[in-house]
């Protein structure tokens, strides 16, 4: 398959670092890295494994300098060939750095490589009375290098959040083998954010600083049954519409619950269409279980038929195997599953079922229904033998319509598995031409060789040819006419090559730092009223509209942003980042690039892994990555928590930009056209 | 098996390529699959014709295809998690050997690490909830190796012990004696053990201590209490377990005082050995004879007696024997009558009521120290037995019982895992031994001989306070009634 042989040369260097036997060349070993636990499969020339973080840097180098592209592995049990070797090459095996290194219960951080198990580090916190909140069915194997690489979640992510949520600080080898530290909170572009979920392709994490949390002191689970799956769903959007944040909020439909039953004696009433777990939790126990007691009147209003409190652990246990075992138990049905993973804004989770189900009848197949009901993110389980040429193309087809399906309803194409390869495709109905140029800008900013887990997560040429977009899929932003005169003149502006000073309020930026020559562009004027979807919990508000402005307009409709008391507009609060918690509320914005491009990152649905995390990128871009115009918010409809008094960072620009950060503006803003005065030296 | 077909590695990919507008309407039925290019057919005698899985009989393929790669099990896998190496792990092992019959995977040759390091303890079929058969198919896959269950020692040993059983124990007796006698290089180099097809015997025995020179078939065939003559019913009747009967004579006899003092009269039933050492050293045709030798004898008593239990004292040795009915699916005389035997089955582990056990006395007790439990592979993932031992040991213990973190990951022993494979194998015993540090327990009880010696073994090195113990022996001694037990 390789005409050449490009390893042997390099054994002995590679050997001198990771040591005899760490470098295999063997036939099982190059065969026993060619599959993943998704569909694709593709042989690699070399598998490296390491003993230690430090080894992964050199490595890299000499891998980099031979033009030999490469991947990190850990527990491959990711569903999109995330590690599959596309272009063979070398694959990084680091599941024996499985040390964790630190458990600083003080200041709520853990230390740990790559290789630790996720499940692994949970108990590992438990003495201590913590826990981590991602908690991927897969956590049993899957690591916490994979979980970032996939921004992986878990049941419990509707009230913690996803993976990225939950990283404080990354080591990363980048894919020329420097070693980086990067934490969001760090001034300027968020680097780290952009790593978790990016699947290989933008460096290799060797630590990870965790955040971890108390164990709540009560935590309910009760399970609800259902005799049609639309009730259940009612139930859902009620419980969220009315304020209740669950830890978890899962369902399942009878054919998942019969696969992870396993022949156990079903706890639910015959005619169970579909089961939904609840689990709340907190530091007071009255309200727990007022809230349990509400919940539990939502589900009986909405149609439930059997409800139950888990009355002792080995209950709960029990609920979360089989919520758990769902997916692996599928195994028992046929050899192959293929997983779907859309997202759809929570409201539509009912007609996104329906579509889904007569998908799934149209190609005749079989599938379980297991979801995270609380996040709008659908997996479709199908079964299918691989064998079998027909069916597999029956899957394959039945996969891509459900995502259309997702796409259409206003969602997106992942929630936590992952683009990979096999997702790929997709991306072109999901983005338009502008955002994938932008996320190519970003892996080139980053790995102009191309070596750090080639072909993935961005479609490649064949791709587009392999099925056609759907027809007015990609339903593009309505702009306000001020927002439109934005775009209008940065296209006018990009064409001169004349510099710009972004500014809002002023809040920050002073007069006497803008650069001179550099026409200001007041973003003022984009000062709409937000748009507040009630029901999904969202608001899309324009980046000129004061923070305390757009807090009236949602407590006008009964709502609220959960974020500190701060001044300034929208647009400022996010590319200042002077409050980097900022990004766990930010779900979407609207940027305008250096070129007068307008592109449309992130959405309205709370999770979503297609392409890269760039929502995140521009927190702290202070303007120089791009022109944003509107942002989308999560909201909240109970009462607004209480936030400490928030101290602002005195010299909140004060920042010595990362060789990284220069290299994206460079990809980004070639022209230096805005906001010229932060990288001042890029020229050279 | 005889017709050779063949998917190719791009059959998925070439299904989403050239994907059509027509819908195609046929539901798949999944078809038993033939494909085999694993072995040619002339040697089929040599493997199973088919695998007896938790989901219904499949074929070799259809069982290995079962696996869809979830990775559920890698991390109850102790091979992989030592060397985290995918080739070294239970779903590599599934799939190279998917890929071998598949004929992607060109020589079995390749994959000859991979299944050679496999402990074939089933904590991956535990896991798994397809509950895919990963021992079975790293059997078959060895099976497959050139010259595997071949080699001299092998067949000489399962030879003897097959048609000369006695001619066996002389040797075995031989090798101790010299042993005994100091000589124990002598004996290495007259490579007795390696006949024997023990080539770590030598090792095991100066990990027991002391070595038996009258074996407990001897004993209890002398004993006509066990004589079957002039009964017309027995309550149990006692199988007699290689590791119990040439190694452990202690542990046998327990094994009788415990049945007898809670079960009633019974038998010793005469057996041959389980099969268990052939079909581990590859040769499943002799593992079927020594199968057919146990069930025929067992058809004679029962002729006589109707249903009765058929108990061994060890767990490899009880799960084989219940597992049976696999080396026979395509024997349809054989078939249903190695069922029937094995469905007689039952290890001493799950057969002792724990109801009739007594609180031990004290001073037992404070013999037996801190007890915890050691879960034996064949034990918790062969046989799924992990209660019942549990509520004796409480029982009888009371709170000097303490749980074991990791009960049911591997010691290390499995077979002649350790001896084979005796860098991997002290890894995997060194995390048990961590672990029983950890509850600082003075008795680990096991089921298994195996684990007996190996657990032993490393204790004896790590911590000569400790000491691991058969379920029988632990107990015999504390229901004793000269130890003031023995009433409920
Ligand atoms: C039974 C089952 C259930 C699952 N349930 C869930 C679920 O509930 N939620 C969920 O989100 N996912 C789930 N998954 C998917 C999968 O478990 C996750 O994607 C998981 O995060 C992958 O972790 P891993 O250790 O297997 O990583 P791998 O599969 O080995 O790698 C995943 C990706 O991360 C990259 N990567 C690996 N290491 C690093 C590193 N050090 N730095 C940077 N990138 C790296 C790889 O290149 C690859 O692209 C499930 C999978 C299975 C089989
Ligand atoms: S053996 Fe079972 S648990 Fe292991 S990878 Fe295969 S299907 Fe998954
Ligand atoms: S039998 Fe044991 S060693 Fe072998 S693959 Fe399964 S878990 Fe691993």
């Amino acid at each position: 398959m390789f005409k050449t042989d490009r390893i042997s040369a390099l054994k002995p260097e590679l050997e001198a670092i990771v040591g005899e036997g760490n470098v295999r060349t063997e036939e099982a070993e190059i065969l026993a890295y060619s599959y993943d636990a998704g569909m694709a499969k593709a042989r690699p020339e070399v598998v490296i494994a390491f003993t230690a973080p430090e080894q992964v840097a050199p490595v890299v180098k000499i891998l980099h300098k031979a033009g030999i592209p490469f991947l990190p592995r850990l527990a491959g049990t990711n569903l999109s060939g995330g590690t599959i070797p596309l272009k063979g090459g070398a694959i990084l095996n680091l599941s024996r750095l499985k040390k964790i290194r630190q458990i600083d219960t003080a200041a709520r951080l853990a230390l740990v490589e790559p290789g630790v198990v996720n499940l692994e580090l949970q108990k590992a916190l438990e003495p201590y009375g913590y826990f981590y909140a991602p908690d991927p069915a897969s956590q049993k194997v899957s690591t916490i290098g994979g979980n970032i690489g996939e921004n992986a979640g878990g049941p419990l992510c509707l009230k913690y959040g996803v993976t990225s949520d939950n990283v404080e600080k990354l080591e990363v080898v980048t894919p020329d083998g420097e070693v980086k530290t990067w934490s969001y909170r760090d001034p300027g572009p968020d680097l780290m954010s952009l790593l978790v979920g990016s699947e290989g392709t933008l460096g290799i994490v060797t630590h990870a600083w965790l955040k971890i949390l108390p164990i709540p002191r009560y935590i309910k689970t009760a399970s609800a049954s259902f005799n049609s799956m639309d009730d259940a769903m009612k139930a859902v959007t009620r419980v969220i519409g009315d304020g209740m944040v669950p830890r978890a909020l899962e369902a399942m439909d009878s054919v998942s619950l019969d696969a992870a039953l396993n022949g156990k004696e079903s706890p639910f009433p015959a005619g169970t269409e579909a089961v939904l777990i609840i689990e709340l939790d907190g530091s007071d126990a009255a309200k727990v279980t007022r809230e349990l007691d509400d919940v539990k009147k939502i589900c009986s209003s909405s149609g439930c038929a059997f409800f139950r409190v888990a009355a002792e652990e080995s209950e709960r246990d029990l609920l979360w195997q089989a919520r758990k075992g769902a997916y692996p138990a599928m195994a028992r049905l046929a050899p192959d599953v293929l997983v779907e993973d859309g997202v759809v804004p929570r409201p539509r989770l009912p007609e996104a079922l329906r579509q889904t189900r007569e998908i799934l009848s149209k190609y005749k197949l079989t599938a379980g229904l297991l979801f995270h009901a609380g996040d709008g993110n659908l997996h479709p389980n199908m079964v299918f033998d691989r064998r079998d040429i027909q069916e597999v193309k029956r899957v394959k087809k039945a996969g891509y319509e459900i995502l259309k399906s997702c796409i259409a309803l206003g969602g997106t194409i992942s929630g936590e598995h992952g683009i990979g390869v096999e997702k790929r495709v997709a991306m072109n109905w999901l983005y338009g031409r502008a955002e994938l140029d932008f996320f190519r800008r970003i892996k080139e900013a980053f790995d102009p060789a191309g070596l750090a887990n080639p072909d993935k997560i961005l479609p490649v040429a064949s791709d587009a040819r392999g099925e056609e977009p759907p027809a007015g899929l990609a339903e593009r932003a309505s702009l306000s006419p001020e927002a439109r005169n934005v775009v209008d003149e940065l296209r006018l502006r990009a064409r001169s090559g004349a510099p710009t000073a972004v500014t809002g309020l002023g809040t920050r930026l002073k007069a006497e730092r803008i650069m001179e020559g550099a026409k200001p562009l007041d973003l003022r004027a984009l000062r709409g009223r937000a748009a507040i979807d009630r029901e999904n919990l969202t608001a899309r508000v324009e980046a000129g509209v004061p923070l305390g402005e757009f807090r009236a307009q949602l407590k006008e409709a009964g709502l609220n942003v959960e974020l500190p008391d701060l001044k300034g507009s929208v647009g400022g609060l996010i590319a200042s980042k002077v409050f980097p918690g900022l990004r766990d509320v930010l779900l979407g914005l609207e940027v305008v690039t250096a070129d007068g491009e307008l592109l449309e990152l992130g959405g309205r649905t709370v999770k979503n892994v297609a392409g890269y995390d760039a929502v995140k990128l521009f927190c702290g871009s202070m303007g120089a990555y791009g022109v944003i115009i509107a942002a989308t918010f999560a909201l909240s409809a109970g009462a607004r928590r209480q936030h400490a008094a928030f101290e602002e960072p005195a010299a909140w620009d004060a920042f010595e930009p990362d060789t990284l950060h220069l290299r994206l503006k460079r990809a980004l803003d070639p022209g230096n056209l805005l906001n010229p005065w932060i990288y001042r030296g890029l020229a050279q | 098996m005889l017709q050779h077909k063949t998917y190719t590695d791009e059959t998925f990919d070439k299904g989403r390529k050239d994907m059509d507008s027509t819908v195609v309407t046929a539901v798949s039925s999944h078809i038993p699959s033939e494909t085999n290019e694993l072995y040619l057919h002339e040697q089929a005698q040599r493997h199973l014709h088919s695998l007896l899985t938790d989901l219904g009989e499949r074929g070799l393929y259809d069982a290995a295809a079962q696996c869809n790669r979830c990775g559920y099990c890698e991390t109850s896998c102790p091979t992989y998690m030592l060397t985290g190496r995918e080739p070294i792990s239970a779903r590599g092992r599934n799939q190279l050997v998917r890929l071998l019959v598949e004929g992607r995977a060109k020589d079995p040759s390749i994959a000859a690490e991979s299944l050679s390091t496999c402990l074939l303890c089933g904590a991956c079929s535990s896991a798994c909830y397809a509950k895919v058969p990963t021992p079975d198919i790293v059997l078959e896959g060895r099976r497959a190796l050139d010259g595997y269950g071949d080699n001299f020692f092998a067949r000489a040993a399962v030879k003897t012990l097959l048609d000369a059983p006695r001619l066996f124990a002389f040797w075995l007796k031989l090798g101790y004696l010299v042993k005994k006698t100091g000589l124990p290089r002598l004996a290495a180099k007259l490579g007795i053990y390696d006949f024997l097809g023990m080539p770590g015997l030598a090792e095991a025995e100066g990990a027991v201590g002391h070595v038996p020179l009258r074996f407990a078939a001897e004993i209890l065939r002398k004993d006509p209490a066990l004589h079957p003559q002039g009964r017309t019913s027995v309550n149990w009747a006692y199988f007699a377990a290689c590791g119990p009967n040439y190694l452990f004579t202690d542990v046998a006899l327990a094994t009788v005082r415990l049945l007898r003092r809670y079960s009633g009269e019974g038998i010793f039933i005469e057996n041959q050995c389980c099969g268990l050492l052939a079909h581990n050293y590859g040769r499943l045709e002799d593992a079927r004879e020594f199968a057919r030798r146990n069930i025929l004898r067992y058809e004679e008593l029962k002729a006589v007696f109707g249903d009765f239990p058929v108990i061994a004292d060890c767990s490899s040795c009880a799960a084989f024997m219940k597992s049976y009915e696999q080396l026979f699916t395509a024997d349809a005389d054989w078939r249903p009558r190695a069922a029937a035997f094995a469905a007689a089955v039952k290890d001493i582990l799950e057969f002792v009521p724990a109801d009739k056990l007594p609180h031990a006395a004290q001073a037992e007790l404070e013999k037996a120290g801190k007890v915890t439990y050691h879960d034996s592979c064949r034990a918790c993932h062969g046989q799924g037995i992990r209660q019942e031992p549990r509520t004796a040991l409480r029982r009888l213990a009371g709170k000097r019982y303490t749980e074991l973190p990791e009960s049911d990951w591997c010691c290390g022993g499995a077979g002649a895992f350790a001896f084979t494979q005796p860098e991997l194998s002290s890894r995997v015993l060194d995390r048990k031994l961590r672990n029983i540090a950890s509850v600082q327990a003075d008795t680990v009880v096991v089921g298994a001989t195996s684990c007996l010696i190996q657990i032993n073994h490393g204790l004896k090195a790590a911590f000569p306070s400790a000491r691991a113990v058969h379920y029988s022996s632990l107990l015999d001694e504390l229901t004793a009634p000269e130890a003031g037990g023995g009433h409920s």
